[in-house]
């Protein structure tokens, strides 16, 4: 496989080559596998890094996370894994460290797969990127069309990602895998939760690789908001989700197995919530 | 294209296609054949390379992404008498049929230069993105750790 490859220096410059029909690429880990696998054959490649990159900035009400940022970098800071402990826990799971080194968040979002996993905190924390050239601001969950298919100009790539700080949550992960390295999930689900008092105040709920992106239902939230943290919640929620996904049946797992795994992940978040699994 | 860069320790300046992967050039053009072609999708480790002080898939990478890196292979290692690890392999028989073993060495070399008194845990996390078909794992934990011992016994200088 032949293709040309550029290394611009500025945003502008990036937009042009865009434009003009470049991929671009930061650490690789996605482009390089999608080439290999002849899903993707560009016949021009355009390192991002050699734009500035700024160092991720929390101001105590965003966190901000520029393009060429890889999740190595993500996971040294403190102010991670103090202030957005479920991004730290989901990034640690992200490939390998190898891969770590390589991969950005930037990249994951432009990759637009819905196994996703640090795409799938991005939903539950209701994040929203910075678009070059122009710097427009629009929500991740309405960037994302389809499976590598964003809503962006020919000319417009992801400059940044805008992570809310939510204070008095609640998280949970899970990722349903062979193994715990290099996993992508068969299925995935990341909970976000604020209780009172045993009731539910806020809760959020997103599932990985079950549908064309990433599963978030709002009606279903707001349903059991209000409501008794409790096993039958949960049962509902599950059974609710279930109705919802559309899953595929791929060399991973069949459809039918994700249905269940839909249905049945929200009580082992309850479980987990209420202490009763480490 | 025109790339300088530093590969174990000497600067070199080439010119390299811009669609040449970084393991190939490495392995076929400059002959480091402990860079190594697993899966070539980055889940094996087997072309793990430390550049600019960390781990990375060679696979996944392009030679022209070298230019103005420290690039390190496991010659480098061995030419700059740094072969703890290596000897802690030996030692422990974290060995096998050692396609593996050049990627594991780097992985470990990353591991200890940010952490030289690694836990278990931490041992098996730093090791995630290499795989290894024939010791099941133990030996190269236990060579790790034998590693730890060994460097502190030299005062943590290899």
């Amino acid at each position: 496989m032949r293709f040309d490859y550029v290394k611009p220096r500025d945003i502008m410059d990036i937009s042009k080559v865009k434009k003009a029909g470049g991929i671009l690429f930061a650490g690789g880990t996605d482009v390089f596998v999608k080439m290999r696998n002849k899903v993707m054959n560009p016949h021009l490649l355009v390192d991002t890094k050699g734009v500035e990159t700024r160092k991720i900035d929390f101001d105590g009400k965003f966190l901000t996370i520029y393009m060429n940022t890889t999740y190595s970098d993500l996971l040294r800071l403190e102010v991670v894994k103090k202030h957005f402990p479920l991004i730290f826990k989901i990034v640690k799971t992200v490939g390998s460290p190898q891969i770590r080194n390589r991969g950005t968040p930037v990249g994951n979002v432009g990759n637009a797969s819905p196994a996703g996993d640090f795409l799938l905190s991005l939903y539950l924390y209701e994040a929203s990127c910075v678009i070059a050239p122009a710097m427009r601001e629009a929500k991740i969950s309405e960037l994302v069309k389809g499976p590598g298919k964003l809503d962006l100009g020919e000319d417009e790539f992801i400059h940044a990602l805008k992570v809310p700080y939510l204070q008095g949550y609640e998280g949970y992960f899970e990722k349903v895998g062979a193994r715990n390295a290099m996993v992508i999930s068969i299925a995935s689900i990341g909970v976000l939760m604020k209780r009172k008092k045993n009731v539910i105040e806020d809760v959020r709920i997103a599932f990985g690789s079950v549908a064309s992106t990433i599963l978030r239902n709002k009606e279903i939230e707001e349903s059991v908001k209000g409501k008794m943290f409790s096993q039958d919640v949960f049962e509902r929620i599950g059974e609710e989700y279930e109705k919802l996904s559309k899953p595929i049946t791929d060399i991973r797992a069949s459809a039918d197995y994700r249905k269940k795994l839909v249905r049945n992940l929200p009580l082992k978040a309850y479980f987990n919530f209420k202490g009763e699994i480490p | 294209m025109r790339i300088n860069f530093r590969i174990n320790g000497k600067e070199i300046s080439v010119d390299v296609p811009p669609y040449k992967r970084a393991l190939d050039f490495l392995r076929d053009d400059l002959r480091l054949t402990s860079v190594k072609e697993g899966c070539g999708e980055g889940e094996c480790g087997a072309c793990t390379i430390i550049v600019d002080g960390k781990n990375v898939p060679s696979c996944l990478m392009l030679a022209v992404e070298l230019d103005g890196k420290d690039v390190w292979t496991l010659e480098g290692l061995v030419e700059k008498g740094d072969t703890v690890i290596q000897d802690a392999f030996i030692r422990k028989g974290a060995i096998q049929c050692g396609f593996c073993t050049p990627g594991f060495i780097m992985s470990v070399k990353a591991l200890l230069n940010e952490n030289p008194d690694p836990t278990d845990e931490e041992i098996k996390e730093a090791l995630e993105g290499n795989l290894c078909r024939c010791t099941g794992y133990l030996k190269i934990v236990e060579a790790v750790k034998e590693a730890v011992k060994m460097l502190k016994a030299q005062g943590g200088k290899p």
